[in-house]
């Protein structure tokens, strides 16, 4: 699980472009929209793209995602509930 | 100075013309359908359904140009219909684009990276001002010509650049509006943004899920007292007010309150002289997306409080005709005040929880309409509205 | 007259924040590169990692200059030629390529032409009137001309500008899109227009577009005399293409400097600008005749 949050955050960092930050810079159960990242509905919507191409799981309904990706903790809780 | 309509053109999904497109507005068809063509057969869109060689054809079109120049050519030249260059009328053309030529750059550049017969040649017709300019060549208008980009506000801002334009001396007579072409990018982008609908959308409903994309183009001619009087044309209605105010809060999507929308319309009120409670009907940009009908109907509440005039989105119509809304809804403003009509508001059934405003529901006629205020926002925060009045 | 308050250009001269750009102005090699300033300093990292160049560039411009004037805009007027090329090349590809249900929608976002003047709203937190031109080569002299209307209509805080990027896939299309043999380049130049008088004295006369030009000449002689003036009063004739007319008033061609975009223009103005400024002169003319057919004139004047 922690091997999936270590991977997940260099996805997050590529797939956002977070250019200035390392996998160390995110915390597991920070938030990672709002105040936490600055994250916003734009990323919502490249996380969902992240899931399907690495993970292979459809989030068809965009307003699922808050949840979802509310920290890496969640997101990794939800795929390896949905993988 | 009183900014004279003296002509208008159209051609979308309901109509290849005013006359078409009232006789769908009236019997409630939709144009939208599942799309005939491979990049458009998962969705439901409003397209035209002549190809390109048809438009040319049956328009009798002279120029070439990438499909978003042929529609807006269509849409000008029947609102230019009667009107006459002259060396004493100083005439100009604005158009708004979002899509330019890129309905052919994007078939030139899928062989680009396909390594096949790549002609960059082709991409002569890409640029948005490029459009403008064969539409202009078309009408043989070439005092002025402009394009204005800023998505699906872009007819509506192009409509009020003409008037500065004639208020501040620099032209006589405009003809304003907008054009977009169906294209893959445009689909494939508001796909990406998981933006449309699967079913026919519905502006203002609870239950609205998103847009269906339309294309289209819209266009009036515009002229002061003075060119009128050359022109000889009969003034139609009045373009009494416009403004473009920015929302500023993030680059899709509208603020929740809807600020940047109530700033538009107060302040075109505000230049037309008017109050709110002087409207007769609203044609809102009502795309049904959960954020704008929402942020649109609480800026509506903002300027109107508890006395909301008829309102209503012609996008299940149409479909969202991206920049070319602002200048075919502009024409429909026209129709509206010369006939009294008010145009229902396709697949309601429920009103939005939060706001509790329930639009336009049907087709009627011979209302007493002396005032239309026409809204259209564009991504960027870009929220303008026109307000067309009764001579 | 429509007064300089601030100006700011980012491009392939050492332009950012320097006083005088005419002294330092050096001729572009082939391979020569954008100027950036550190746009750190001016966009937060939570906007600037999704920024392409034309975007950081625009807005950081237009960030300096409400950096050199007080309050809030109120109009912002904005010329681009081709707008986000990044973005729009990066989204073909995505959707050409993508073979998934979900494409990803930043580069679409982007790719329309206004995300300039948006991302100006949005980083300066402007509720004002905000428009984008988009005339090809004439984007700036349209945008600097809806900027003038503006101020007649009483705004007196005017953002204008104009911005234009490169990208590799332009030079596999040049002749077609944009036909030069000056090396392609970016660039965006942005200045804040007012009634209310400067320091310097420096400001626009006017501009003027012409899209059915036989003889520029004659065009430049009855633009020139509406503002009063004649050819034997202009200083300087700031230039895209060769003049076709014998002419004592010193020439420079901009084109050597700021390299080919349709934006350029708005950087000649830059030079026309730090030019009358530091040489102490009164007229500048700049002429835009990058395509045949069309012209953009602009007069700046020092009182």
């Amino acid at each position: 699980m922690s091997d999936l949050k270590e991977t997940l955050k260099e996805q997050i960092i590529e797939q956002l472009n977070l250019e200035d930050l390392t996998p160390s810079d995110i915390k597991n159960d920070a938030p990672l929209f709002g105040d936490g990242l600055g994250l916003d509905s734009i990323d919502a919507l490249e996380f969902i793209v992240l899931l399907e191409q690495n993970y292979d799981i459809k989030i068809s309904d965009p307003s699922e995602g808050k949840e979802i990706f509310q920290s890496v903790d969640s997101l990794a809780a939800y795929i390896e509930k949905n993988k | 100075m009183k900014i004279h309509i003296t002509g208008y053109g159209l051609i979308s999904s309901i109509g290849f013309n005013a006359e078409e497109s009232i006789k769908s507005l009236r019997i409630g068809q939709t144009g939208i359908e599942r799309g005939r063509f491979e990049a458009m057969s998962n969705y439901r869109v409003g397209a035209i359904t002549l190809s390109n060689e048809e438009l040319k054809e049956r328009f009798e079109l002279n120029t070439d140009g990438s499909r978003t120049a042929l529609l807006g050519m269509v849409a000008a030249k029947q609102a230019f219909h009667g009107h006459e260059i002259s060396d004493q009328i100083r005439t100009g053309l604005i158009s708004g684009t979002s899509v330019g030529g890129m309905d052919i750059s994007e078939v030139e550049y899928k062989k680009y990276l396909d390594q096949t017969d790549h002609n960059p040649e082709n991409y002569k017709h890409h640029s948005s001002g490029t459009s403008s300019m064969q539409i202009a060549k078309e009408l043989g208008i070439s005092d002025f010509v402009n394009t204005t980009s800023t998505a699906c506000s872009s007819a509506a801002n192009a409509i009020m650049m003409g008037a500065r334009m004639i208020n501040n001396g620099l032209l006589d007579r405009v003809i304003v509006g907008g054009t977009d072409a169906m294209s893959s990018f445009t689909i494939s982008g508001f796909k990406s943004l998981m933006i449309f609908d699967d079913d026919w959308c519905r502006p203002f409903d609870e239950s609205r899920k998103g847009l269906n994309l339309g294309e289209g183009a819209g266009f009036i001619v515009i002229e002061s007292e003075k060119s009128r009087k050359l022109s000889k044309k009969e003034s139609l209605a009045v373009l009494s007010g416009w403004s473009n105010a920015s929302d500023a809060f993030h680059q899709t999507a509208s603020s929740p309150d809807g600020q940047g929308a109530k700033l538009s319309m107060l302040e075109a009120l505000d230049r037309a002289g008017l109050a709110p409670e002087d409207i007769d009907y609203i044609n809102a940009h009502g795309t049904a997306t959960p954020n704008n009908d929402l942020s649109e109907s609480k800026a509506i509440q903002g300027v109107f409080n508890e006395i909301i005039p008829p309102f209503s989105s012609t996008k299940a119509f149409t479909g969202h005709t991206l920049a070319a809304s602002g200048g075919i809804e502009a024409v429909f403003s026209i129709l509206a005040i010369r006939n009294g009509y008010l145009y229902p508001n396709l697949n309601f059934r429920t009103p939005i929880t939060e706001t509790g405003l329930t639009p336009q529901l049907k087709f009627e006629e011979d209302k007493e309409i002396r005032h239309v205020l026409s809204n259209s926002f564009g991504f960027g925060g870009n929220n303008s509205t026109i307000i067309i009045s009764a001579v | 007259m429509y007064y300089i308050h601030s100006i700011a250009s980012i491009s392939h001269q050492d332009s950012f924040q320097n006083p005088n750009i005419y002294q330092d102005l050096k001729e572009l090699e082939n391979e020569s590169e954008v100027v950036s300033p550190n746009y750190k300093d001016y966009i937060p990292p939570a906007s600037l990692r999704r920024l392409s160049p034309v975007l950081r560039m625009g807005l950081t411009a237009s960030i300096e200059c409400q950096n050199n004037v007080s309050g809030a805009f109120d109009a912002i007027s904005v010329g681009t030629a081709l707008g986000c090329l990044k973005d729009t090349e990066k989204f073909l590809n995505t959707f050409h390529t993508s073979t998934s249900d979900f494409l990803s929608p930043t580069a679409f976002i982007q790719s329309t032409h206004n995300t300039i003047g948006g991302q100006i709203s949005l980083g300066l937190k402007n509720h004002a009137y905000n428009m984008t031109h988009t005339q090809n080569n004439l984007s700036f002299e349209v945008a600097l001309l809806d900027a003038l209307m503006c101020v007649n209509e009483g705004k007196d805080n005017v953002l204008v500008g104009a911005a234009d990027e490169r990208i590799d896939f332009l030079q596999t299309v040049q002749p077609s899109l944009i036909p030069s043999e000056f090396p392609l380049t970016s660039g965006a130049s942005f200045f804040v227009l007012s009634p209310n008088p400067n320091d310097t004295g420096i400001g626009v006369r006017g501009v003027r577009t012409n899209f059915n030009t036989k003889n520029i000449g004659d065009e430049i002689d009855v633009f020139l005399r509406a503002h009063e003036i004649t050819r034997n009063d202009l200083d300087i004739i700031l230039h895209s293409d060769s003049i076709p007319f014998k002419t004592d008033t010193k020439k420079l061609n901009y084109l050597l400097y700021s390299g080919m975009h349709y934006s350029a223009p708005a950087f000649a103005m830059h030079i026309a600008h730090d030019y009358l400024k530091t040489e102490l002169k009164s007229f500048a003319l700049v002429v835009n005749n990058m395509c045949p057919g069309t012209l953009g004139l602009t007069l700046i004047e020092k009182q």
